[in-house]
Protein backbone atom coordinates (compact mmCIF):
# COMPACT_ATOMS: atom_id res chain seq x y z
CA UNK A 1 0.00 0.00 0.00
CA UNK A 2 1.34 3.23 -0.94
CA UNK A 3 -0.28 6.02 1.19
CA UNK A 4 2.71 8.07 0.87
CA UNK A 5 4.34 8.56 -2.17
CA UNK A 6 7.42 6.95 -2.41
CA UNK A 7 6.57 4.75 1.10
CA UNK A 8 5.25 1.24 0.68
CA UNK A 9 3.45 0.60 3.98
CA UNK A 10 3.35 -3.18 4.46
CA UNK A 11 1.66 -6.15 6.70
CA UNK A 12 5.26 -6.76 8.56
CA UNK A 13 5.68 -2.91 8.66
CA UNK A 14 2.62 -2.18 10.88
CA UNK A 15 3.16 -5.07 13.17
CA UNK A 16 6.30 -4.55 13.37
CA UNK A 17 5.64 -1.28 14.57
CA UNK A 18 3.09 -2.51 17.27
CA UNK A 19 5.75 -4.77 18.41
CA UNK A 20 7.97 -1.97 19.19
CA UNK A 21 5.27 -0.17 21.10
CA UNK A 22 4.31 -3.38 23.23
CA UNK A 23 8.12 -3.88 24.07
CA UNK A 24 8.83 -0.06 25.20
CA UNK A 25 5.05 -0.64 26.88
CA UNK A 26 6.71 -4.10 28.53
CA UNK A 27 9.67 -1.99 29.96
CA UNK A 28 7.34 0.59 31.46
CA UNK A 29 5.39 -2.15 33.67
CA UNK A 30 8.40 -4.00 34.30
CA UNK A 31 9.76 -0.59 35.73
CA UNK A 32 6.23 -0.55 38.00
CA UNK A 33 6.96 -4.28 38.80
CA UNK A 34 10.34 -3.12 40.46
CA UNK A 35 8.86 -0.42 42.15
CA UNK A 36 5.82 -2.42 43.25
CA UNK A 37 7.95 -5.19 44.35
CA UNK A 38 10.07 -2.81 46.71
CA UNK A 39 6.86 -1.00 48.39
CA UNK A 40 5.51 -4.97 48.78
CA UNK A 41 9.03 -6.06 50.43
CA UNK A 42 8.79 -3.00 52.83
CA UNK A 43 4.46 -3.58 54.32
CA UNK A 44 5.72 -7.68 54.13
CA UNK A 45 9.47 -7.87 54.85
CA UNK A 46 9.96 -11.81 53.91
CA UNK A 47 14.01 -13.54 53.84
CA UNK A 48 13.44 -14.36 50.39
CA UNK A 49 12.26 -10.96 49.18
CA UNK A 50 15.59 -9.81 48.29
CA UNK A 51 16.06 -12.93 45.58
CA UNK A 52 12.50 -11.48 44.58
CA UNK A 53 14.32 -8.11 43.95
CA UNK A 54 17.17 -9.48 41.83
CA UNK A 55 14.70 -11.59 39.87
CA UNK A 56 12.75 -8.30 39.53
CA UNK A 57 15.68 -6.42 38.59
CA UNK A 58 16.87 -9.40 36.02
CA UNK A 59 13.51 -8.93 34.06
CA UNK A 60 13.82 -5.26 33.85
CA UNK A 61 17.75 -5.69 32.72
CA UNK A 62 16.50 -9.00 30.02
CA UNK A 63 13.61 -5.97 28.69
CA UNK A 64 15.75 -3.45 28.14
CA UNK A 65 18.35 -5.26 26.38
CA UNK A 66 15.20 -7.04 23.93
CA UNK A 67 14.13 -3.74 23.88
CA UNK A 68 16.84 -1.95 22.72
CA UNK A 69 17.43 -4.74 19.78
CA UNK A 70 13.97 -5.17 18.43
CA UNK A 71 14.21 -0.89 18.40
CA UNK A 72 17.06 -0.44 16.96
CA UNK A 73 17.01 -3.65 14.63
CA UNK B 1 6.38 15.13 89.60
CA UNK B 2 6.84 16.78 85.96
CA UNK B 3 3.12 17.94 85.23
CA UNK B 4 4.31 19.03 81.64
CA UNK B 5 4.90 15.40 80.58
CA UNK B 6 0.73 14.93 81.31
CA UNK B 7 -0.21 18.02 79.24
CA UNK B 8 1.65 16.45 76.73
CA UNK B 9 -0.15 13.21 77.39
CA UNK B 10 -2.71 14.45 75.46
CA UNK B 11 -1.20 13.96 71.88
CA UNK B 12 -2.22 10.35 71.55
CA UNK B 13 -2.31 7.20 72.90
CA UNK B 14 1.86 6.18 71.75
CA UNK B 15 2.70 9.30 73.48
CA UNK B 16 0.67 8.54 76.33
CA UNK B 17 1.97 5.07 77.31
CA UNK B 18 5.83 6.41 77.21
CA UNK B 19 4.90 9.26 79.43
CA UNK B 20 2.65 6.98 82.42
CA UNK B 21 6.38 4.76 82.10
CA UNK B 22 8.25 8.15 82.44
CA UNK B 23 5.62 9.00 85.58
CA UNK B 24 7.08 5.75 86.98
CA UNK B 25 3.42 4.53 87.57
CA UNK B 26 2.67 0.87 89.09
CA UNK B 27 2.76 -2.25 87.24
CA UNK B 28 -0.65 -2.50 87.03
CA UNK B 29 -0.35 0.45 84.44
CA UNK B 30 2.54 -0.39 82.46
CA UNK B 31 1.86 -3.64 81.75
CA UNK B 32 1.33 -3.75 78.01
CA UNK B 33 1.73 -7.51 77.22
CA UNK B 34 0.89 -10.11 80.47
CA UNK B 35 -0.63 -12.69 78.35
CA UNK B 36 1.57 -15.40 77.59
CA UNK B 37 1.21 -18.01 75.38
CA UNK B 38 -1.09 -20.90 76.24
CA UNK B 39 -0.67 -24.29 75.72
CA UNK B 40 -3.48 -24.81 73.18
CA UNK B 41 -1.84 -22.38 70.95
CA UNK B 42 1.58 -23.89 71.21
CA UNK B 43 0.23 -26.71 70.65
CA UNK B 44 -1.73 -26.16 67.67
CA UNK B 45 1.61 -24.15 65.80
CA UNK B 46 3.87 -27.28 66.38
CA UNK B 47 1.21 -30.08 65.21
CA UNK B 48 -0.98 -28.41 62.92
CA UNK B 49 0.98 -26.59 60.25
CA UNK B 50 4.32 -27.15 58.87
CA UNK B 51 5.67 -25.12 55.79
CA UNK B 52 8.66 -23.08 54.26
CA UNK B 53 8.94 -19.51 53.16
CA UNK B 54 6.97 -20.89 50.09
CA UNK B 55 4.33 -23.06 52.16
CA UNK B 56 0.96 -21.42 52.29
CA UNK B 57 1.28 -21.81 56.53
CA UNK B 58 4.34 -20.52 58.08
CA UNK B 59 4.45 -20.84 62.19
CA UNK B 60 6.49 -18.78 63.73
CA UNK B 61 8.18 -17.54 60.47
CA UNK B 62 11.75 -16.65 61.55
CA UNK B 63 13.83 -12.95 60.43
CA UNK B 64 9.97 -12.19 59.08
CA UNK B 65 8.58 -8.34 60.09
CA UNK B 66 5.59 -6.60 59.12
CA UNK B 67 5.11 -3.11 58.45
CA UNK B 68 3.81 -1.63 61.85
CA UNK B 69 4.55 -4.55 63.58
CA UNK B 70 5.10 -3.47 67.35
CA UNK B 71 8.75 -4.64 69.22
CA UNK B 72 6.93 -6.87 71.65
CA UNK B 73 4.46 -8.64 69.03
CA UNK B 74 5.21 -11.87 67.78
CA UNK B 75 4.00 -13.18 64.71
CA UNK B 76 2.34 -17.19 65.10
CA UNK B 77 1.72 -17.59 61.80
CA UNK B 78 1.97 -16.25 58.17
CA UNK B 79 0.11 -17.78 55.58
CA UNK B 80 -1.06 -17.44 51.73
CA UNK B 81 -3.57 -18.69 49.43
CA UNK B 82 -2.85 -22.13 48.78
CA UNK B 83 -0.19 -23.06 46.07
CA UNK B 84 -2.69 -25.41 43.87
CA UNK B 85 -4.84 -21.76 43.46
CA UNK B 86 -2.21 -21.30 41.13
CA UNK B 87 -2.54 -23.87 38.78
CA UNK B 88 -4.31 -21.79 36.78
CA UNK B 89 -1.77 -19.69 35.32
CA UNK B 90 0.62 -21.91 35.48
CA UNK B 91 -1.27 -23.81 33.07
CA UNK B 92 -1.90 -20.70 30.92
CA UNK B 93 1.73 -20.23 30.76
CA UNK B 94 2.61 -23.61 29.70
CA UNK B 95 0.38 -23.53 27.58
CA UNK B 96 1.54 -19.77 25.97
CA UNK B 97 5.02 -21.12 25.69
CA UNK B 98 4.55 -23.73 23.09
CA UNK B 99 2.12 -21.57 20.96
CA UNK B 100 4.89 -20.11 19.30
CA UNK B 101 6.28 -23.36 17.60
CA UNK B 102 2.99 -23.16 15.98
CA UNK B 103 3.34 -19.96 14.63
CA UNK B 104 3.45 -21.37 10.67
CA UNK B 105 -0.18 -22.11 11.37
CA UNK B 106 -1.67 -18.94 11.44
CA UNK B 107 -2.38 -17.66 7.66
CA UNK B 108 -1.49 -13.86 8.91
CA UNK B 109 2.19 -14.69 10.13
CA UNK B 110 3.04 -16.35 7.60
CA UNK B 111 2.69 -12.72 5.36
CA UNK B 112 5.40 -11.70 8.00
CA UNK B 113 9.16 -11.17 7.38
CA UNK B 114 11.30 -12.82 9.67
CA UNK B 115 12.97 -10.09 11.37
CA UNK B 116 9.14 -9.31 12.25
CA UNK B 117 8.41 -12.69 13.37
CA UNK B 118 11.67 -13.48 15.20
CA UNK B 119 10.62 -9.51 17.12
CA UNK B 120 7.66 -11.16 17.87
CA UNK B 121 8.33 -14.29 19.43
CA UNK B 122 10.85 -12.14 21.91
CA UNK B 123 7.63 -10.05 22.68
CA UNK B 124 5.65 -13.48 23.14
CA UNK B 125 8.00 -14.74 25.41
CA UNK B 126 8.60 -11.01 27.23
CA UNK B 127 4.65 -11.23 28.20
CA UNK B 128 4.59 -14.93 29.62
CA UNK B 129 7.35 -13.86 32.03
CA UNK B 130 5.55 -10.66 32.87
CA UNK B 131 2.45 -12.44 33.55
CA UNK B 132 3.89 -15.29 35.24
CA UNK B 133 5.91 -12.64 37.61
CA UNK B 134 3.46 -10.64 38.46
CA UNK B 135 0.76 -13.29 39.60
CA UNK B 136 3.61 -15.15 41.47
CA UNK B 137 4.49 -12.09 43.34
CA UNK B 138 0.84 -11.55 43.83
CA UNK B 139 0.43 -14.52 45.36
CA UNK B 140 3.53 -14.24 47.55
CA UNK B 141 2.97 -11.28 48.89
CA UNK B 142 -1.15 -11.11 49.50
CA UNK B 143 -0.55 -12.63 53.13
CA UNK B 144 -2.45 -12.81 56.58
CA UNK B 145 -1.05 -12.99 59.28
CA UNK B 146 -1.88 -13.67 62.91
CA UNK B 147 -0.12 -12.47 65.44
CA UNK B 148 -0.03 -12.42 69.21
CA UNK B 149 -2.76 -9.22 69.23
CA UNK B 150 -3.90 -8.54 65.76
CA UNK B 151 -5.30 -9.88 62.42
CA UNK B 152 -3.60 -8.43 59.74
CA UNK B 153 -4.85 -8.98 56.14
CA UNK B 154 -2.55 -7.96 53.45
CA UNK B 155 -4.29 -7.81 49.95
CA UNK B 156 -2.51 -6.29 46.69
CA UNK B 157 -4.62 -6.08 43.43
CA UNK B 158 -2.97 -5.38 40.21
CA UNK B 159 0.47 -3.68 40.10
CA UNK B 160 -0.98 -0.53 41.88
CA UNK B 161 -2.88 -1.12 44.93
CA UNK B 162 -2.81 -1.87 47.95
CA UNK B 163 -4.88 -2.78 50.76
CA UNK B 164 -3.69 -3.88 54.53
CA UNK B 165 -7.00 -4.53 57.32
CA UNK B 166 -5.78 -4.98 60.95
CA UNK B 167 -8.04 -6.07 63.53
CA UNK B 168 -7.37 -6.27 67.27
CA UNK B 169 -8.07 -9.87 68.50
CA UNK B 170 -10.40 -8.17 71.33
CA UNK B 171 -12.36 -7.24 68.76
CA UNK B 172 -12.61 -10.28 66.80
CA UNK B 173 -16.90 -11.13 67.29
CA UNK B 174 -17.53 -14.81 65.00
CA UNK B 175 -14.56 -16.31 63.55
CA UNK B 176 -16.31 -19.21 60.43
CA UNK B 177 -14.86 -21.06 57.02
CA UNK B 178 -16.07 -22.32 53.78
CA UNK B 179 -14.80 -24.96 51.44
CA UNK B 180 -16.40 -25.59 48.42
CA UNK B 181 -15.40 -27.36 45.22
CA UNK B 182 -13.62 -30.06 44.26
CA UNK B 183 -9.70 -28.55 44.72
CA UNK B 184 -10.20 -27.58 48.08
CA UNK B 185 -11.57 -30.57 49.42
CA UNK B 186 -8.62 -32.44 47.76
CA UNK B 187 -6.36 -30.25 49.03
CA UNK B 188 -7.88 -28.50 52.04
CA UNK B 189 -8.21 -24.96 51.55
CA UNK B 190 -11.08 -22.77 52.14
CA UNK B 191 -11.93 -19.28 52.86
CA UNK B 192 -11.91 -18.22 56.82
CA UNK B 193 -14.08 -15.14 57.07
CA UNK B 194 -13.82 -13.14 60.36
CA UNK B 195 -16.36 -10.85 61.69
CA UNK B 196 -15.26 -7.82 63.83
CA UNK B 197 -17.14 -5.45 66.13
CA UNK B 198 -17.05 -2.73 63.72
CA UNK B 199 -17.53 -3.97 60.33
CA UNK B 200 -15.66 -2.38 57.43
CA UNK B 201 -16.28 -2.42 54.04
CA UNK B 202 -13.26 -2.36 51.89
CA UNK B 203 -12.77 -2.81 48.24
CA UNK B 204 -11.17 -6.44 48.84
CA UNK B 205 -14.25 -7.12 51.07
CA UNK B 206 -15.29 -10.64 49.77
CA UNK B 207 -18.21 -10.78 48.15
CA UNK B 208 -19.59 -7.62 49.56
CA UNK B 209 -18.91 -9.48 53.63
CA UNK B 210 -16.11 -9.03 55.44
CA UNK B 211 -13.06 -7.21 54.93
CA UNK B 212 -11.49 -9.60 56.86
CA UNK B 213 -11.61 -12.72 54.57
CA UNK B 214 -8.55 -14.85 54.37
CA UNK B 215 -9.27 -16.58 50.76
CA UNK B 216 -8.19 -20.09 49.58
CA UNK B 217 -6.29 -20.54 52.86
CA UNK B 218 -4.63 -24.02 53.76
CA UNK B 219 -6.00 -25.94 56.73
CA UNK B 220 -9.18 -23.42 57.23
CA UNK B 221 -10.04 -25.23 59.99
CA UNK B 222 -7.40 -25.37 62.46
CA UNK B 223 -6.62 -21.34 61.39
CA UNK B 224 -10.19 -20.66 62.77
CA UNK B 225 -9.87 -22.31 66.05
CA UNK B 226 -6.41 -20.79 66.08
CA UNK B 227 -8.13 -17.67 65.97
CA UNK B 228 -10.95 -18.70 68.19
CA UNK B 229 -8.77 -19.70 70.59
CA UNK B 230 -6.57 -16.46 70.49
CA UNK B 231 -10.60 -14.33 70.88
CA UNK B 232 -10.84 -16.66 73.80
CA UNK B 233 -7.50 -16.14 75.77
CA UNK B 234 -8.20 -12.05 75.36
CA UNK B 235 -11.51 -11.79 76.48
CA UNK B 236 -10.30 -13.62 79.28
CA UNK B 237 -7.58 -11.13 79.87
CA UNK B 238 -9.71 -8.38 79.88
CA UNK B 239 -12.42 -10.01 82.49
Amino acid sequence: MEIIPGVVISFSMVVGLMVKISMVLILVLSLIMIRQESLMDRVVNLPVGKSLKYIVWAFFGLTLLTTVIVVLA
Amino acid sequence: MDYSILRKSREGPARRRVNLVQLDMPEVFKAEKTREESEEIKKLLRESFTGTAFGSCVPRPSKFRFESQQDDETVLLLGRRHFVTNLGWIAAICFAFVIPFFWGEFPFLKALDGNTLVSLTMLWYLGILLFGLQSFLMWFYNVYIITDERLIDVDFMGLLNKTVNVAQLARVEDVNYTQSGFLASMFNYGNVIVQTASEQKTPDSFKGGSAFTFEAVAYPDKVTSMISQLTEEVEKTWR
